[in-house]
């Protein structure tokens, strides 16, 4: 090799030295050490939901999933053990959960139990165990449930034979078993007011005195007829109590406000040429706003028996004046039909719709707008809540 | 006055509470009677007999693509006569399931599955049999004992009502009485021919 080659190369190798510590110079100092923590959730926000998780498939991992209708993000989960109920406090703060768990798993000693969870933490903060008589059945507003003062907190048994039983959360007791003579759930209303549904289509509501023992106890007139045209037990919260939809549309809407249930003068979802041909349907049938004073409803065409199926559409109703002011239907979106519905309380509203194939569709309540749809949201999502 | 009022509250309630327990235990009586009666009535199973020992070679095997297409219950039936398939949820008799069907759980239609202990309440359906143009009674006992089979969820609900009638509802768990309440899937057994 001779002296120009071998300067060349030096220089080249020179060159090459020098942009390697120009690029070394320039890389971004590495990345800091880090801390594992724990999320926390803060106050809830008016477009969280939780979504009840039967987990049909393997049912005794029921658990309750917390997502964001804004952000589209799960922000935690609450496992919910066997066939539960669930249920908010008045606050807002807590979910109570009523579920049953076994020894060994799925088999062994049943044991029934009500689990607090601190909604911002979604620790578990304390329990109450049951008598084994929970009724364990499709989850509604009426499984479990607090007073309005948060004082007393109701669970429903079946065993078959109705009854509740009355705890105090605060003290973690049960404090008493009422028999509700056949008429099952627990309907809350007041400081001390429980009514449940019976067989002959009359509520069956019992006062309770500061002990939480029965004090008197009521029978209301029939406000439906459950031979011809019965209601779904899955009552839709209105301003002053529940609207209760019939199998073939009729609204039922019960003020619990006073003493004793009061009935308003019924009105249907459906005209005359569509009642039996369009029909609500699902788990949880309804939703409402109630300071907009609007009803969601997912309705399907069906017949006799398919009160179970989900909507193809969703329906809007005015409550005050009654008025259908829309059909949204769901097939432009390529949605399953709906079994569950739930609608945000503020001023811009969002509602959401789970469906058959576990997806949760998110939309703007006032125009129909699909914001979201996130796909297996858990196995078999039948109920939705928010606060 | 008051005690006149008083009194007439106390019988008042009394007779409430009376006519409603009579009515409550008459409602569990006929529940609890129609599990008691299965093995009592006078039934003609040649029929379900059939239909289930035309099934037997696809219930002993593993068949993945019949057990996939029985899982999607909420699919149109097919059009060979589903009403007489026992894997199908058109079955004729499975008119008020809500549920797993045990015929594809190592069961049958009216066989519990190996190691589940059968219900001992139960919810009751009418359902057409259009073989012989009959409607029976059929009793929908659950099999309890193991988790959810998780295969062939069928869920009809023919004049099925809602909880506040517990004898016509499939969403109560009706193993609940069982010592051991986990559910796992349920069968349909003819009680009998219904009286029109």
């Amino acid at each position: 090799m001779n002296i120009a080659i071998r300067t060349i190369l030096r220089r080249s190798a020179l060159v090459y030295l020098t942009q390697c510590a120009a690029v070394l110079a320039a890389a971004p100092p590495p990345l800091p050490g880090e801390h594992l923590t724990v999320a926390e959730l803060g106050v809830t926000k008016p477009h969280w939901v939780y979504v009840y998780d039967e987990a049909f498939n393997n049912e005794i991992d029921a658990r309750v999933h917390l997502f964001d209708g804004d952000t589209f993000r799960r922000l935690g989960q609450i496992d919910a053990g066997y066939t539960p109920g669930f249920n908010l406090s008045p606050d807002g703060k807590t979910t109570v959960v009523a579920t049953t768990y076994f020894s060994r798993g799925s088999r062994g000693t049943r044991t029934d139990v009500v689990e607090f969870t601190d909604n911002n933490t979604l620790a578990i903060t304390q329990e109450i165990v049951l008598p084994p008589k929970r009724a364990q059945t499709l989850p509604s507003y009426f499984n479990i449930g607090y007073s309005t003062d948060s004082h007393f907190l109701y669970v429903a048994y079946i065993t078959p034979a109705a009854s509740f039983g009355v705890l105090d959360p605060d003290r973690k007791s049960v404090l008493s078993e009422i028999d509700t003579a056949g008429c099952v759930l627990v309907i809350p209303s007041g400081p001390n007011r429980v009514s449940s549904v019976c067989e002959s289509g009359r509520l069956l509501t019992v006062t309770l005195n500061p002990q939480g023992q029965e004090a008197s106890r009521a029978l209301s007139e029939p406000f439906f007829n459950p031979d011809t045209d019965p209601v779904f037990v899955q009552g839709i919260p209105t301003a002053k109590g529940y609207a209760f939809l019939s199998f073939l549309g009729e609204v039922h809407e019960v003020d619990f406000s006073g003493p004793q249930p009061a009935f308003r003068p019924t009105w249907s979802l459906v005209s005359a040429t569509e009642r039996g041909i369009w029909r609500p349907g699902g788990v949880q049938v309804g939703a409402i706003h109630r300071t907009k004073e609007r009803l969601f409803v997912p309705m399907h065409r069906g017949g006799e028996g398919s009160h179970k199926e989900g909507g193809t559409e969703i329906w809007v109703f005015d409550l005050k004046t009654h008025a259908r002011l829309a059909r949204w239907p769901l097939q432009p979106y390529k949605l399953s039909p709906v079994v569950a519905l739930q609608v945000s309380q503020d001023e811009t509203p969002v509602l959401f719709a789970a469906t058959t194939a576990a997806e949760l569709a998110v939309f703007d309540a006032r125009t129909a707008q699909l914001k979201h749809v996130e796909q297996h949201l858990g196995q078999t999502p039948w109920f939705i809540l928010n606060h | 006055m008051r005690s006149l009022d008083k009194l007439f509250e106390h019988s008042t309630r009394l007779l409430a509470r009376h006519t409603s327990r009579r009515s409550l235990i008459a409602s569990i009586g006929s529940i609890l009677t129609g599990a008691a009666l299965v093995p009592l009535l006078p039934v003609d199973r040649s029929s379900a007999r059939a239909a289930d020992s035309n099934a037997a070679p696809h219930e002993s095997g593993p068949a993945p693509a019949g057990a996939a297409k029985h899982d999607s219950h909420r699919h149109a039936p097919s059009a060979k006569a589903a009403t007489d398939d026992p894997l199908s949820c058109e079955y004729w008799k499975y008119c008020a399931v809500d549920g797993f069907l045990c015929s594809c759980c190592g069961g049958s239609s009216n066989t519990c599955p190996p190691g589940t202990t059968p219900s001992p309440i139960t919810w009751i359906g009418t359902c057409h049999n259009p073989v012989d143009n009959r409607d029976y009674i059929v009793s929908y006992n659950d099999c309890c004992g193991k988790t959810s089979c998780g295969h062939c969820e069928c869920n009809r609900n023919e004049r099925e009502k809602p909880m506040y009638r517990p004898s016509r509802n499939n969403d109560l768990n009706w193993c609940m009485a069982n010592a051991d309440s986990n559910y796992h899937c349920s069968v349909s057994v003819i009680l009998g021919v219904a009286e029109q």
